[in-house]
């Protein structure tokens, strides 16, 4: 290689050295502001039902006593990490009174069934999260997974009174009246 | 005879003699120095500003809605003296990673997809593309502006409001989420 050719060479890498120098020192930049961003996605877990009240018309020592309407509870959460499961429960504060005509006859809760979307009707004689010992029902348990941190679930449920059970036969006529509740927990 | 010459040749040497002694006092009056030279050299540095009419900005989540609007908008004031060879000034707002532009750092994020700028009330935008500052895919360019012979020194505002679309992301857990945005200026 001669020194003409290495010369050009040389005068080359210069050039594009500068032109590159030249090009990057093109552009100017102010200095970086920043914003602080804060987003807060709170935990919630609403249930809400499409009616709240049902009624029944009574026929004396009959294990079918339908309620006059289903009622469907849909159940909406957003859940932080951690979660797994989100259940669903109908309860009496008691078991022994879940209906009263307030004179000392009583419909307990083990008398009152729930089918929910359309599985087998169950009575309402277990302890759950809430309510009276003996006197709920768990109705659904959702697993909570990395889908579904932010969901909801519906349950449709059905009612019946089933007064053929111990001294229902006897119950006296009257307009028995209760409360039934619906709620959510997730857990844990 | 020769005297005479003699007599005529004196008169002559002594008006030759006058009129050059005469003439040397006109040319004495004026008398210059060596001119010394003063380099003036003035500067006017280019440059950019960026300020910020506020550093943070609150998102109050509603788990999978589309729209979550920030708290307040903020106001980018870009000042510039800028050389004549520079064509264009464009503001940029940015994060370091698309794939967390927020998170709640256990692992729960929200990508710089999902956050979206409206500036001076135009679109809402995400911050999807790739510019000179940040992150790859984490950034968009908020304004540009042309800098033509009336503008080489000027000023311009971009009023910014935000908005978080947690619509793909419906499965987001609960919790805090917290991130930085940057807002920069280039001239080029």
């Amino acid at each position: 290689m001669t020194t003409g050719k290495l010369l050009r060479i040389a005068v080359a890498g210069l050039a594009m050295t500068f032109a590159v120098s030249m090009a990057s020192a093109q552009a100017l930049n102010s200095g970086a502001q920043t914003i602080a961003l804060n987003a807060n996605l709170t935990e919630s877990l609403t249930l809400s039902l499409s009616a709240s009240a049902v009624n029944f018309t009574l026929a004396a020592g009959s294990a079918a006593n339908a309620g006059s309407t289903n009622i469907t509870a849909t159940t909406a959460w957003t859940l932080k990490p951690g979660r797994t499961a989100v259940g669903v429960y109908a309860y009496f504060v008691s078991a022994a009174a879940a209906l009263t005509d307030g004179a000392g006859d009583n419909i307990p809760s083990s008398a009152f069934f729930i089918s929910d979307n359309g599985g087998a009707s169950t009575a309402l004689t277990s302890t759950v999260a809430f309510g009276g010992a003996n006197a709920g029902y768990q109705m659904a348990n959702v697993a909570i997974t990395g889908l579904n941190k932010t969901s909801s679930h519906t349950d449709v449920m059905a009612f019946n009174i089933n007064l053929t059970g111990g001294t229902l036969p006897q119950l006296p006529a009257n307009t028995y009246t209760g409360t039934l509740n619906i709620q959510a927990q997730a857990t844990p | 005879m020769q005297t005479k010459l003699g007599a005529v040749a004196g008169l002559v040497l002594a008006a030759a003699t006058f009129a050059v002694t005469s003439a040397v006092p006109a040319q004495a009056q004026v008398r210059n120095s060596g001119a010394s030279p003063i380099a003036l050299q003035a500067v006017l540095s280019d440059s950019i500003s960026v300020n910020l009419s506020g550093n943070a900005v609150n998102f109050n989540l509603v788990g999978g809605s589309a729209n979550n609007p920030g708290s307040t908008s903020i106001t980018a004031t870009t000042t510039w003296i800028l050389k004549p060879s520079v064509g264009s000034l464009k503001l940029y707002a940015f994060f370091s990673s698309s794939t967390s532009a927020l998170t709640d750092g256990a692992g729960n994020n929200i990508p710089s997809a999902d956050f979206q700028l409206s500036d001076n009330a135009g679109a809402f935008t995400a911050l999807t593309n790739t510019v000179p500052f940040g992150g790859a895919n984490a950034g968009l360019q908020v304004s540009s502006t042309p800098i033509l012979g009336n503008n080489k020194s000027g000023t311009r505002n971009d009023v910014m409001n935000f908005n978080i679309n947690l619509a793909p992301l419906p499965n987001l857990p609960a919790g805090v989420y917290t991130g930085t945005l940057t807002i920069q200026a280039q001239a080029i």
